[in-house]
């Protein structure tokens, strides 16, 4: 029992990680990557401008699932996964890009 | 009825209650300030009002007055020319050029006039950087000191941005977990209880919250679009689609190119071509107008005309400069129509509310209105709850400041715009922050002192009745026409503003009256307050 009320805290302190800066890094990692894998549209922009007008939307989902999902790691897993795929995602066309320029 | 397992019941009910307690003062102070926002346009109208109304239009002869103001620049800054209204309709046209400075930064530089809109005699001239040529407008400060705090609580670029952006974030959140949370929604949006102290006060929260929900949520996105779009959003489409060049980012989404020719080449008549813009546009307003590179083969003319009626959004025309003919109908994003284009034009509508003039600004200002009181109740029934712990008492009086102290400062800032001179060396910008600072700090002062927190909010109340009342006296004071003139002339826009402030100050001071009365009949209702002089 002595145990208990750090592990609690412990708890709310990676819950509060996990909805905050990591909620946000996903949110922005996700708007990122959307102008690469979201089609361009007649204008040639949609994929710029979607994901810009959806952030805040995306913000406030992976906040409150990050609030939710009563499986800490669950949520770590989901969240850290979905900001990782998208960074990859990114870094392969950043990459990509520099070697086409060289 | 949103049925959920009691653990993320009570998860919800934390990210309910500190999502809105954390940053919920700042939150009430950006939807106070919005909700005046809404009429920012009436207000800058009110505040410096012409002897003569303005004509809903340019008058005849703007063409000729344009060549003259040309000829008085620099030639560089044909390079782009800006047409917009300010308060009381005043047009200011801004020449300027792009020139990049020693340090290799973008600038803008050029020379701006201020036209009376009936003569088109020239009110003010600034020349010098764009960015302090905006920083150095007087006309409209009533106004802008409003939106400024509503839109960045005059912090400087992009905190102030990035502040309000999360502050609707938490707001948005506040809502849908209100939504999970209020199991009884159909229930709870008409039920009513009328009886005296904290369960009529959870009443009329939960009753102004519910029936705002949705509202909430529009307000808080929109906002937050608003607030990360350049501050966040276009730097991290830069650094992903454009080798982190902003520059070239927001030429992509907003240049409207026309193949590149230097040759000279005169301008036709503008008050044609304007013309014909507002009859293409069904006769709205001209909202804004861009003209680039005037007097050139490539010259081309931007015209953005107020929305029709029943429209939500204006038509946005590009016209040749050196032919005056019409090219076509032009998206504000892009070159051709697009979803994102469509959903961008939308925000600006559902956030301020002015695609159905004053009618959707006043459903918009009662939404916003309820959102105002639905956080500031909901702040006050949060430390009620908590009333016997000292820290939550503190927090009490630090609400009572801001969320009465907050109206009377508001009201108090244009006394400064009316009674200081406009002119001098501070700009009306700071003195009405100064006096918006000082009664601020009285306010503090006063909510430190206090024994009673009824009374010192009954006292703002009436503090604040008593501010709208006396904003149309300083009005006619700091010289602007009196009411006769004002009807004679059909000013129904600066009429009307000055009977809202009656009428705002009327109710105020009535429920500040009211308070005192209810306080006096029946004691219960002051127990919240014993408890804080024990």
């Amino acid at each position: 029992m002595p145990d208990a009320a750090p592990t609690t805290r412990r708890r709310a302190w990676l819950r509060g990680l996990l909805a905050g800066p990591l909620a946000l890094l996903a949110a922005l990692l996700t708007m990122m990557a959307g102008a690469l894998w979201l089609p361009e549209g007649a204008a040639g922009l949609d994929h710029l401008v979607l994901p810009v007008l959806v952030f805040p939307l995306l913000w406030a989902g992976w906040f409150l699932y990050a609030c939710l999902d009563p499986r800490l790691p669950r949520g770590y897993a989901v969240v850290g996964g979905a900001a990782l795929l998208q960074l990859g995602l990114i870094l392969a066309h950043v990459l990509a890009a520099k070697a086409g320029g060289a | 009825m949103i049925k959920l397992p009691k653990q993320q019941t009570q998860s919800l009910l934390a990210v309910h209650g500190w999502s809105g307690v954390l940053l919920g003062l700042l939150l009430y102070a950006v939807i106070c300030t919005g909700v005046a926002a809404v009429f920012a346009e009436e207000i800058g109208d009110w505040a410096n009002p012409l002897a003569q109304p303005a004509p809903a239009t340019l008058p005849a002869g703007f063409d000729a007055r344009f060549r003259e103001l040309a000829a008085q620049v620099d030639p560089r800054h044909h390079e782009e020319i800006l047409l917009f209204p300010s308060a009381g309709k005043r047009w200011h046209l801004l020449f300027h050029s792009h020139e990049t400075g020693a340090d290799g930064q973008h600038l803008e530089r050029g020379t701006e006039f201020e036209l009376d809109p009936n003569s088109l005699a020239v009110l003010s001239r600034q020349d010098g950087l764009v960015e302090d040529i905006g920083a150095g407008r007087r006309s409209n400060a009533v106004a802008e000191f409003l939106v400024d705090l509503h839109v960045r609580l005059h912090l400087p670029n992009p905190w102030g941005l990035l502040l309000t952006g999360t502050l609707g974030l938490m707001m948005m959140v506040a809502a849908i977990s209100g939504l999970f949370l209020h199991r009884h929604l159909f229930k709870e949006i008409f039920t009513l209880r009328r009886r005296r102290g904290l369960l009529t006060a959870r009443d009329l929260h939960v009753t102004a919250g519910t029936w705002n929900l949705p509202f909430a949520f529009l307000l808080a996105f929109t906002g937050s679009f608003f607030s990360f779009a350049t501050t966040v959003g276009v730097p991290a489409m830069a650094m992903v689609a454009f080798n982190g060049d902003v520059e070239a980012a927001t030429e992509a989404l907003t240049a409207k190119k026309l193949p590149e020719d230097a040759t000279p080449a005169a301008a036709s008549n503008l008050d044609q071509l304007l013309a014909d813009a507002r009859q293409r546009g069904g006769g709205g307003d001209i909202a804004f107008a861009q003209l680039q590179h005037w007097g050139r083969a490539d010259g081309w003319a931007n015209v953005q005309l107020a929305p029709r009626e029943g429209g939500l959004i204006g038509d946005i025309l590009l016209y040749s400069l050196p032919s005056g003919g019409f090219l076509r109908e032009q998206p504000f994003l892009g070159h051709t129509p697009s979803l994102g284009n469509d959903l961008v034009l939308l925000m600006s509508p559902l956030h301020f509310g002015n695609f159905a003039g004053v009618l959707s600004k006043s459903a918009w200002f009662a939404l916003g209105f309820a959102g105002a009181y639905v956080t500031l109740t909901g702040l006050l029934l949060w430390t009620r709850r908590r009333d016997e712990q000292r820290n939550w008492r503190w927090m009490n009086r630090g609400i009572h400041a801001v969320g009465y102290g907050l109206p009377l400062a508001l009201a108090a800032a244009p006394y400064a715009w009316f009674l200081l001179p406009r002119e001098g060396a501070w700009h009306p910008l700071d003195t009405q922050g100064l006096l918006f600072l000082l009664v601020s700090a009285l306010v503090i002062l006063a909510s430190l002192l206090a024994r009673d927190l009824d009374r010192l909010r009954r006292g703002l109340l009436a503090a604040t009745g008593l501010a709208l009342l006396g904003l149309p006296l300083a009005r006619l004071v700091g010289g602007g026409p009196g009411w006769a003139s004002a009807w004679q002339q059909g000013q129904t826009s600066l009429l009307s503003v000055e009977l809202a402030l009656l009428l705002a100050g009327l109710l105020c001071l009535h429920f500040a009256r009211r308070g005192a009365q209810a306080g006096a009949e029946t004691t219960p209702a002051s127990a919240p307050t014993t408890a804080e002089q024990a």
